[in-house]
């Protein structure tokens, strides 16, 4: 492939702003486009034009392999040169910022035979604080009340499943007696339970539909190790699965009905009371 | 007992109406010439009102302003939730069970209204003489008081047994 004579555009790409805090440090990047390899001529240079003025002034220029910084103005001894030009990138360092900064930085890139390019700027801001965007505490406030609502949601009908489908029961008492009816398993000595300590119980709280009951209980005891014959229990542990009678409302559904208020709404509102 | 319903009914509608109007309109405080509040201010210029941004700066601090944004929302959005699980309720509740659901929704309405106008209070306008707080301002604190009565209710008011 012949490639033509003339020389072809260069791109030069800069960030569109920046924003910094007061006294910290900011890099701004320069790196450029160009058909050609990367010359050992290659140039970088930086402008500065303070905001509201219309003058600019060099504060960075790369050539010939060595970088000049800008050592009579506004930046002197606070302008460093970080960037690699053989790859291109012709980043300069900003130390302590200060408000005066404030302004717009303009980079110009050269790649020798390729010099017809357009310069691109920067523009730099500096704050005392970095300011809260507009909407940001809002939404995030608003998305983590409504997101803990969801969750609350989720939990309520998660752990109502899981009851429903017998995984486990919910019902804590402290050493009650229950009557237990159907198959027991037990497992190992059965020691009489700890008097000293209450026993927590799970009993069913569920409501389902049949009338079978079926008690597991599990017994955990600790075979001693030497002075007592039998081990010494630390817990018990009785789940008892209990499904229930189905039964209706009592009164059903004719209870409140009877009275002569017909209409659905009235039905309704006739359930309501305050007593 | 009909009656009974509708005025609960409408008691929690005029409460989410009260709120909607403080948060959506622009009139928590109010000079001859601005008419200010949480998401932006008119300013009368030449006989125009025209629409601009809010002040930014030390009297008026974006992060308490953005916490009266949010909780006046949230206050919405709890009491509108709580028309529904009403509803829902009014069908689904057990006999003699009371509307615990609604009566949290409610609450939680109140709450957030209550929070929302007294960081304003607190915060924005504290001296400046020549100004008046708007009807947003008024309606805020006046729906706290309807969500508070209205949640209330909710947690008296039963199902019957029979």
């Amino acid at each position: 492939m012949r490639v033509p004579e003339q020389s072809q555009a260069i791109v030069i790409y800069t960030g569109w702003e920046r924003h910094a805090l007061l006294g910290s440090d900011i890099r701004l990047s320069c790196s450029f486009f160009s058909w050609r390899w990367t010359s050992e001529d290659v140039t970088f240079s930086w402008t500065y034009r303070p905001d509201g003025s219309r003058d600019s002034i060099s504060v960075f220029h790369y050539t010939g392999g060595m970088a000049y910084v800008d050592n009579k103005g506004p930046f002197r001894d606070r302008l460093e040169f970080v960037g690699n030009p053989a790859r291109r990138d012709g980043s300069i360092l900003l130390k302590n910022l200060d408000f005066s900064d404030n302004g717009t930085f303009t980079c110009d890139a050269k790649n020798p035979p390729d010099i017809v390019g357009r310069p691109s700027s920067v523009r730099l801001l500096v704050f005392e604080k970095v300011p809260i965007q507009a909407g940001v505490i809002t939404g995030s406030i608003i998305g983590a009340v409504l997101g803990l609502l969801v969750l609350i949601v989720v939990i309520y009908y998660l752990m109502r499943f899981l009851v429903a489908r017998r995984v486990f029961s919910l019902s804590v008492s402290k050493h009650g007696k229950k009557k237990k009816e159907g198959s027991q398993q037990r497992q190992g000595p059965v020691p009489p339970a700890d008097p000293s300590k209450p026993v927590r119980r799970m009993a069913a709280g569920a409501r389902s539909n049949q009338q079978q009951r079926t008690v597991v209980r599990k017994t955990e005891g600790v075979g001693g190790g030497g002075e007592e014959g039998p081990g010494r229990v630390l817990m018990t542990i009785e789940l008892e699965l209990t499904r229930k009678n189905g039964e209706k409302g009592p009164g059903g559904e004719g209870g409140m009905g009877r009275s002569a208020a017909p209409g659905f709404l009235s039905r309704l509102a006739n359930q309501l009371t305050f007593k | 007992m009909l009656i009974l319903l509708a005025a609960i009914f409408a008691l929690h509608i005029l409460g989410v109406i009260l709120l909607l109007v403080a948060t959506i309109d622009n009139a928590w405080w109010m000079t001859d010439t601005i008419s200010t509040d949480v998401w932006a201010r008119w300013i009368l210029e030449n006989g125009k009102w025209n629409y601009t941004d809010l002040p930014t700066g030390s009297h008026y601090p974006q992060d308490y302003l953005q916490a009266v944004q949010a909780s006046s929302v949230l206050a919405c959005i709890f009491s509108i939730l709580g028309i529904f699980v009403f509803v829902a309720q009014l069908f689904t509740l057990d006999k003699g069970k009371r509307f615990t659901i609604s009566g949290i929704f409610q609450l939680l309405a109140c709450l957030c209204i209550m929070i929302a106008a007294s960081i304003y209070t607190d915060r924005f306008h504290i001296d400046e003489k020549d100004g008046w707080y708007g009807h947003c301002f008024i309606l805020a604190w006046i729906a706290f008081a309807l969500t508070f009565i209205s949640s209330i209710v909710y947690f008296v008011l039963r199902k019957k047994t029979a």
